[in-house]
């Protein structure tokens, strides 16, 4: 019966930060409402009798991938969300109708699981234990494993390419070795204000518009 | 008697139908990221409940890679919106919904 209780306990709450996520104009409150509903989540999987993976679930995904989002949020320092313009209000009642289906399934699996037949087995188990699920992981399941350490590669790949600033470095620059990239107030001190940037090809050339004298030969260097 | 299996499926599906409707009406591409984190959590619940009343490792294996999946899905979402704002100044869906810069 306690068990129950947790369990109404750890739902509602989940549900509730759920809700709260949606309804959020604020992103950052929605982030927030977020890491609730993952508490709430590793809460129930330690009912299940699933430590190794609530703790997982607190530290990679409400640790990490949270701290991940929300700096991200931070970066781009958004506003609230303005009220929604009528141009694609009809949405609205797409989520309903969708939403009014999803339920209807959740009813539908509620009978038919009750209906159908399952004997419970003894509590008394190693699954869920570290040691069995890193067992299966690396005997059984080693392909996937090894297939998701390659998948995190290529995201390592592709997020330093995406997040890389290409009006500095696009692909079809020349990158000549010892060359610079200045902005506009090491040229010209008076103009503190504009930062745009200004590509050289060679150190030389950079010393030519910063107004240095170079003391050696310009051709030997760059 | 403790909680029954059909609870938690109960739960987690309610909790992929409000990711399913925070998808359709937020427009802030941020929220809509979230709350497909919010659907990944609501599988996530339904295979370590399985994995728990069926006494079977293999779910708890698969909540794991998912686990993986959505963290590279985070870095390269992430990427993404980075790269959209710094084109667009905006995070609103609706600007973005022609492809070219």
């Amino acid at each position: 019966m306690l068990s129950s209780l947790l369990f109404i306990l750890f739902a509602g709450a989940a549900i509730g930060c759920a809700i709260a996520m949606v309804a959020q104009r604020n992103p950052l409150y929605s982030a927030i409402s977020l890491i609730g509903v993952l508490m709430s989540l590793a809460c129930l999987y330690v009912m299940l009798a699933a430590p190794f993976i609530a703790a997982v679930q607190v530290i990679v995904y409400a640790g990490a991938i949270m701290v991940l989002v929300v700096f991200v949020i931070m970066l781009l320092n958004v506003e609230d969300e303005e009220p929604r313009r009528n141009r694609l209000a009809f949405l609205v009642p797409t989520a309903i109708g969708l939403a009014a289906i999803l339920i209807a399934e959740t009813a539908f699996i509620l009978y038919s699981v009750q209906a159908s037949p399952y004997t419970p087995r003894d509590n008394v188990s190693n699954v869920g234990l570290t040691a069995s699920v890193g067992t299966g992981l690396f005997t059984e399941y080693l392909l996937p494993f090894e297939v998701t350490s390659i998948l995190l590669l290529m995201a390592i790949v592709g997020a330093m390419s995406l997040a890389r600033r290409s009006d500095i470095i696009s692909p079809t620059t020349r990158v000549v070795p010892g060359s610079q990239v200045l902005t506009m107030h090491v040229i010209d001190p008076s103009s503190h204000d504009d930062t745009t940037a200004i590509e050289t090809d060679t150190t030389t050339e950079a010393r030519f518009l910063m107004g240095v004298n170079t003391p050696r030969d310009p051709g030997e260097q760059g | 008697m403790g909680p029954q299996l059909s609870w938690y499926l109960a739960l987690s599906a309610i909790l992929f139908t409000i990711g399913v409707v925070g998808v359709i009406i937020r427009r802030n591409v941020i929220a809509m990221f979230m709350c497909v984190e919010l659907m990944l959590n609501a599988v996530n619940l339904t295979f370590v409940a399985f994995s728990s009343f069926f006494q079977d490792v293999t779910g708890q294996l698969f909540v794991f890679i998912v686990m993986t999946v959505a963290a590279a899905e985070a870095a390269v979402g992430l990427g993404i919106i980075i790269a959209i704002f710094r084109n667009r100044e905006s995070l609103d869906v609706d600007e973005a919904s022609i492809l070219k810069l």
